[in-house]
């Protein structure tokens, strides 16, 4: 339920100006760090990554996805800026064809509440 | 929620447990109270109900009587239930078959006669049509397991150079959870499996699907998962039917697409997941008898196979 | 050896006190030298008294319980919250499997016949149980394998197969390390060690009361541990012969198990549950008797029922041996044999059914004080009714398919073992304090002790009925989210933490309370009516008291006084040594002064080299082994040699009250002869362990494969051999007899060591024709059932012929004459049952597969 509040402030938000209430990570990504957890959940990211918060599974296929918004590069590759993680998130082999990360077929949406979630975890 | 619970049925066998469970508790709880409000009254009751109470007589009628009645009735209702739950429910139509075989950590299943030379065999679920009684017949190729659909029915052991009878029965379609009862070493807690309740036509259907030989790979990277399966040493443990692949020692991964989950219900299944299983199973599920690949496949490769096994539907 | 004719008289209620006053003034000052504990360094190594070793044993056990509960709490931390990582499912499965073994072996039982070796001695008013030094010989062993077990956690060595142990899981295949060896070899001499004290408690309690206490008037206490102890020499060779499969199977590859090779994984099941079920109520057992024992001291009356309650305990003892299969529901077992286990079980229930109105009768016709322990007896009520009301469910068959192996068995199996054994033992410490320190432990700690145990428990467990049935098995490291488990089990770890802060006020209490004073302040604090109150020494009573009804501090005014005085039979020692009285099993007639042995090194080195023993055969340093084994031996021969079987030391002992007892007894009145059959019906126990094997495995292979192709059964000729060999060897023990008999001790050692030859002969002989007749242990079970045998034999030719190296030693140095002849008695016996068992063995071998028509 909270989630979707959120995520209505989320879009509400830009429009009214004003952040205080809003996480810093939504506005930068302009998704839902919430709705971006469960996302992560459902989609087993912690099969290949350590997510935050998750005790279990812990992957250790792909890098940590502790402090990830410290990161500099995503995948080495990429300055790690929210619109880069999100297209990253999206097809990963389209930008490092000999990666190990497959696409997950996310939409654009998912992949912004994801990178929200990324950027500030909580 | 709920969908591995045995007060939550959804067969007859499994409601007539639960209605069983439940006048259990209902008359244990009552007897619990009566035997506590007595020990109440030992201690602070009246003259005349202490000495009713303090006499060999409340012993005679307390301790002997009143068990012996109540457990004799217990006993013989018991004892009709589990007839009846021996008996076949669906009239006529002869029970479907299915053999279970217990591994460490997974479960292998066959459904014998559903193929010329033999039947199909998947992994980690079984799907049954509705309405109809189903035969498990399990067994085990390595320790002692036990299968438990609480929704279904009590458990029946898995015991190798055993086979073992257990006949259930789903009145609805749906998903429901099962898991190994029988403590079986490192990773006994993560071998589950989901039972997935058919109607009759879709589980027609499916039967059908399991059928086919493994699809053709139709892109390119389908081709090189395929190429790098075998390169890989995959098939040392797995078969695929309609390829040259055919050991016994894991899952049969010939529509293992189709499936509802990885690991023995551990994990769900796509190609996220398969990739993070097939280079970090020991990381998912220490212990399990699958090595991780990660050293053995690069990036794209690993991508390559995980993309190759989703298309196997 | 009859009872003197003037017992009777002496022994009436009207008879005039045994010993007149004044007692002369270097009586009790001679009594007190003799039975003092042993000073400075020596302590408490070389202790052997009941009071000193029954609260060693006591802590011993309470320490392992606080270690166990230590594990449980990192279990429930663990399992707080869905996919925690606080304990991998490595460290876990050795955990949970730790905590089951130790609260079973290594706390339970140990505890209650801890209870028994520190209480039945006052309560009987026998001066010490008859073997001291096997009690101490039990506790030394089983404290420092305890020790060694539980340090296997520690190097991630610890067993992780659940505490049954079930093959082929903890077979070599699936379990290469010694971790199951560590259970196997760990637990083994436990069991062992069990035994010993079952010996001492059954040969105690039926030969050592005081005059006149017949078993009518013995107090329910004393019942409950003679059905203990009965039940555990009956029920742990069952798991000793499981062991001793399972280890030949790791070690040497005997397939008992192993179904590709005719071996049958329920054979271990059968074996293990035939011990296991009677082991719960072989810990409830004596636990109730402390309750009918604290019930009407607390109250103020007598006990209501009292011959109701002590059927009702030689009841469950029966019928305990025959639920064993309702562990076994869901292993596909024919539903009609079902049936039958399902009903034994509804019966087991009547009985315990009987204790429970009891209690309440006689709560209802006394007047309760609240004391700490009434509130542990009440909390013991509410706990283990529920948990027996549980019991009578998972009975049922179809109700058990669901929860059985789920965490509603692991809450009932706690409610049990919870509220049937710890709140009782709880209750005891609480009562029997006063009488070991001479004053009571903390009121106000105690209840806070109580709540705290009593919510948390219930809280602990009582959800767990709940996740149980919602479909969370039992030994699963972790759970997934969302299937409805995360509240009860946070609750459950929540409530665990409550139950823990229990136990360490518990330990507060009990370290700023209880000091050892035997002998100290004596009196009754709570005017209880039995013997364990009266002024107690290390010698117990000063005088024994003859006792004429089954509430004799309340019955016989002044007897405190009066045993204080020492104005009861035995006031003083006659030999000079420590001694005990010895009266008839059943109407406690005075027989004979038995001579016990006072503290000494040999039993202490010799336990500390079997637990060494059999350490070291766990982690395979044989050579190691070697040297504690030899060492160990050694230790027991020469306490052998210098502490029993004294002869008759004096001529005649007066005991007062005109009874001249002697000294030393040989044959049926002994209790060195009561000592030595009990220990057969253990060791034929172990045997018909074996038959059933056999038979058991037959069955399963079916009679074609039994003998399985390519094995043979030997010829004739060869039992026929073996069998002339072992009469001939009786043959040479009857003429052996004879001639001692005759006074020619000597020559009876000549043709002890002649016969020795011939037992070894039949056995080798055996052997042979079992090997040349193709038969192999590692190719199919039946290869393994018959090596079983030779091993099992062999392990007695290695027996035998100790012993009878040992008497013909003594014989040739002079300490068997016709009248000192106990160690030829119990040689003889032990051979004659072990060449009885050898031709038992051999029909095995020979008959039974001719018998099935395809040998």
């Amino acid at each position: 339920m909270t989630g979707r509040v959120q995520m209505a402030l989320a879009l509400l938000l830009p429009l009214a100006g004003c952040g205080e209430e809003v996480p810093p990570a939504n506005r930068i990504t302009g998704g839902d760090a919430a709705m971006g957890r469960r996302l992560v959940a459902s989609h087993g990211c912690a099969s290949c990554h350590v997510v935050p918060g998750t005790r279990w599974p812990r992957g250790h296929v792909g890098p940590s996805l502790v402090g990830f918004a410290g990161r500099g590069y995503i995948a080495g590759i990429l300055p790690n800026t929210p619109d880069n993680l999100v297209r990253w998130l999206r097809d990963p082999p389209g930008i490092a064809p000999r990666t190990a990360m497959p696409d997950l077929g996310l939409a654009q949406d998912e992949a912004r509440h994801i990178a929200a979630f990324l950027v500030d975890p909580r | 929620m709920n969908l591995q619970s045995a007060m939550h049925p959804a067969g007859p066998d499994g409601e007539r447990i639960a209605a069983l469970s439940w006048l259990l508790f209902g008359g244990g709880g009552a007897i619990f109270v009566l035997v506590m409000v007595l020990v109440l009254v030992a201690v602070v009751g009246g003259r005349w109900e202490r000495r009713l109470l303090g006499s060999r007589r409340a012993i005679v009628v307390g301790g002997i009587a009143f068990p012996v009645v109540v457990l004799t009735a217990l006993l013989l209702h018991t004892l009709g239930l589990a007839r009846a739950i021996g008996l076949p429910l669906a009239g006529g139509e002869p029970p479907l078959r299915i053999e279970v075989v217990g591994h460490q950590f997974w479960w292998e299943m066959r459904y014998p006669g559903t193929l010329p030379d033999g039947g199909i065999v998947t992994a980690n679920e079984i799907r049954i049509p509705t309405g109809r009684d189903v035969m498990l017949e399990v067994t085990s190729a390595d320790v002692i397991h036990s299968l438990w659909i609480p929704a279904l029915h009590g458990k029946i052991d898995m015991i190798p150079g055993l086979v073992n009878h257990r006949r259930i029965r789903a009145d609805e379609p749906g998903v429901l959870r099962g898991q190994c009862t029988e403590f079986c070493g490192a990773q006994h807690a993560m071998m589950a499996f989901y039972v997935m309740a058919q109607t009759p036509e879709d589980f027609a259907a499916w039967l059908d699907q399991q059928r086919l030989p493994a699809a053709e790979p139709d892109r390119p990277i389908l081709a090189l998962g395929r190429q790098v399966f075998g390169a890989a040493g995959c098939g040392g443990c797995h078969a695929v039917r309609g390829t040259e692949w055919n050991a016994r020692i894991g899952p049969d991964l010939t529509h293992v697409g189709s499936r509802l989950s990885l690991g023995a219900g551990v994990l769900e299944n796509h190609r996220g997941t398969l990739a993070g299983w097939i280079a970090g199973s020991q990381d998912l599920k220490p212990g399990n008898r699958m090595p991780s690949f990660a050293a053995a496949l690069d990036g794209q490769e690993l991508r390559a196979v995980a993309a190759w096994l989703e298309s196997l539907k | 050896m009859t009872p003197p004719d003037t017992a009777g008289d002496a022994l009436r209620h009207d008879a005039p006190l045994p010993n007149p006053l004044p007692r002369p003034p270097d009586e009790l000052p001679r009594l007190e030298r003799i039975w003092r504990s042993p000073r400075g360094w020596a302590f408490p190594w070389t202790e052997v008294n009941n009071n000193w070793i029954g609260v060693l044993y006591l802590g011993t056990a309470g320490l392992f319980c606080v270690l166990a509960v230590i594990l449980s709490l990192l279990m429930r931390a663990q399992l707080a919250v869905p996919g925690n990582d606080l304990l991998d499912q490595e460290t876990y499965n050795q955990v949970f499997t730790t905590h089951g073994t130790m609260m079973m072996f290594l706390f339970a039982v140990p505890a209650v016949e801890a209870l028994g070796v520190y209480l039945l001695p006052a309560m009987l008013a026998a001066r010490d149980l008859p073997f001291p030094r096997l009690s101490a010989y039990a506790y030394w062993a089983y404290a420092v394998g305890g020790l060694g077990f539980f340090t296997s956690l520690f190097f991630g060595l610890a067993p992780n197969g659940g505490w049954f142990m079930y093959p082929p899981l903890t077979s070599h295949e699936y379990s290469p390390g010694i971790n199951a060896d560590f259970w196997l070899l760990g637990i083994g001499f436990i069991e062992i060690s069990a035994i010993a004290g079952a010996v001492e408690i059954v040969v105690g309690i039926l030969r050592n009361r005081a005059p006149g206490m017949t078993l009518a008037r013995m107090p329910l206490f004393a019942w409950a541990m003679l059905v203990f102890a009965v039940m555990i020499i009956f029920a742990f060779p069952a798991v000793i012969w499981a062991t001793v499969l399972l280890e030949l199977e790791r070690a040497f590859d005997w397939p008992f198990f192993l179904p590709d090779r005719g071996g049958d994984p329920l054979l271990r099941q059968h074996l293990f549950w035939f011990f296991g079920h009677p082991e719960v109520y072989i810990i409830f057992l004596p636990a109730a008797g402390a309750v009918s024992m604290i019930v009407p001291a607390m109250v103020q009356t007598r006990m209501v029922g009292y011959g109701l309650v002590a059927m009702a305990l030689v009841a469950t003892g029966f019928l305990s041996f025959g639920l064993w299969v309702h562990h076994m529901y869901a292993t596909g077992i024919p539903s009609l044999s079902l049936a039958f286990f399902s009903g034994a079980s509804f019966a087991v229930s009547v009985p315990t059914g009987i204790q429970v109105f009891a209690w309440i009768a006689t709560i209802a016709s006394g007047k309760p004080k609240l004391h700490v322990p009434m509130l542990f007896v009440f909390g013991f009520l509410f706990i283990f009714v529920l948990g027996g009301l549980t019991g009578v469910m998972v009975a049922i068959v179809p109700f058990d398919w669901q929860a059985h192996d789920t965490y509603f068995i692991v809450a009932h199996l706690h409610y049990v073992l919870i509220g049937g054994m710890v709140f009782p033992l709880l209750a005891g410490l609480y009562y029997w304090a006063p009488s070991a320190a001479g004053w009571r432990l903390s009121v106000r700690l105690g209840k806070w002790v109580f709540w705290l145990l009593f919510l948390g428990v219930n809280l602990t467990f009582f959800p767990m009925h709940i996740s149980g049935l919602i479909g969370m098995p039992r030994r699963v490291w972790t759970y997934p989210e969302g299937m409805g488990l995360e509240v009860w089990n946070m609750l459950s770890t929540a409530s665990a933490a409550v139950s823990a802060l229990g136990v360490l006020l518990l330990l507060v209490d009990l370290a700023r309370n209880f000091r050892m004073s035997p002998g100290g302040p004596a009196d009754n604090p709570f005017n209880a009516a039995t013997l364990e109150w009266l002024p107690q020494g290390n010698y117990a009573a000063r005088s024994i008291p003859r006792i004429t009804s089954r509430e004799p501090l309340w019955d016989q005014p002044d007897l405190a006084e009066q045993v204080r005085q020492g104005r009861h039979f035995l006031p003083g020692t006659v030999t000079g040594l420590r001694e005990t009285l010895v009266t008839s099993p059943v109407e406690a007639r005075p027989q004979y002064v038995a001579i016990i042995p006072g503290p000494a090194w040999a039993h202490f080195i010799a336990a500390l080299c079997t637990a060494g023993f059999f350490l070291s055969l766990t982690v395979k340093l044989l050579w190691l082994a070697g040297i504690f084994g030899t060492v160990a031996v050694s230790a027991i021969l020469y306490w052998l040699w210098t502490g029993t079987d004294l002869g008759p030391v004096v001529d005649r002992a007066d005991i007062g009250g005109g009874l001249c007892l002697p000294v030393y007894v040989s044959g049926p009145d002994s209790v060195s002869w009561w000592a030595m059959v009990v220990l057969l019906l253990v060791d034929g126990t172990v045997f018909a362990c074996l038959g059933f094997t056999h038979a058991f495995l037959w069955l399963s292979n079916g009679d074609a494969q039994w003998p399985p192709p390519g094995m043979g059964v030997p010829e004739v000729a060869f039992p026929l051999g073996s069998l002339a060999l072992l009469a001939g060897c009786a043959g040479l023990l009857w003429l052996a007899g004879r001639l001692l008999r005759q006074g020619r001790a000597r020559a009876m050692g000549g043709v002890v060591l002649l016969a020795l030859p011939l037992f070894l002969l039949a056995l080798g002989l055996d052997l042979h024709a079992v090997w040349q007749a193709g038969i192999r242990p590692t190719l199919h079970a039946f290869g393994a059932a018959t090596f079983a045998n030779q091993f099992w034999q062999g392990l007695h030719g290695l027996m035998v012929a100790t012993m009878a190296l040992y008497l013909a030693a003594r014989a040739f140095a002079g300490l068997i004459d016709p009248v000192r002849r106990i160690t030829f008695d119990n040689v003889r016996i032990f051979w004659l049952y072990a060449l009885a068992q050898a031709a038992a063995g051999l029909c095995l071998t020979h008959l039974l597969p001719r018998a099935l028509g395809t040998g």
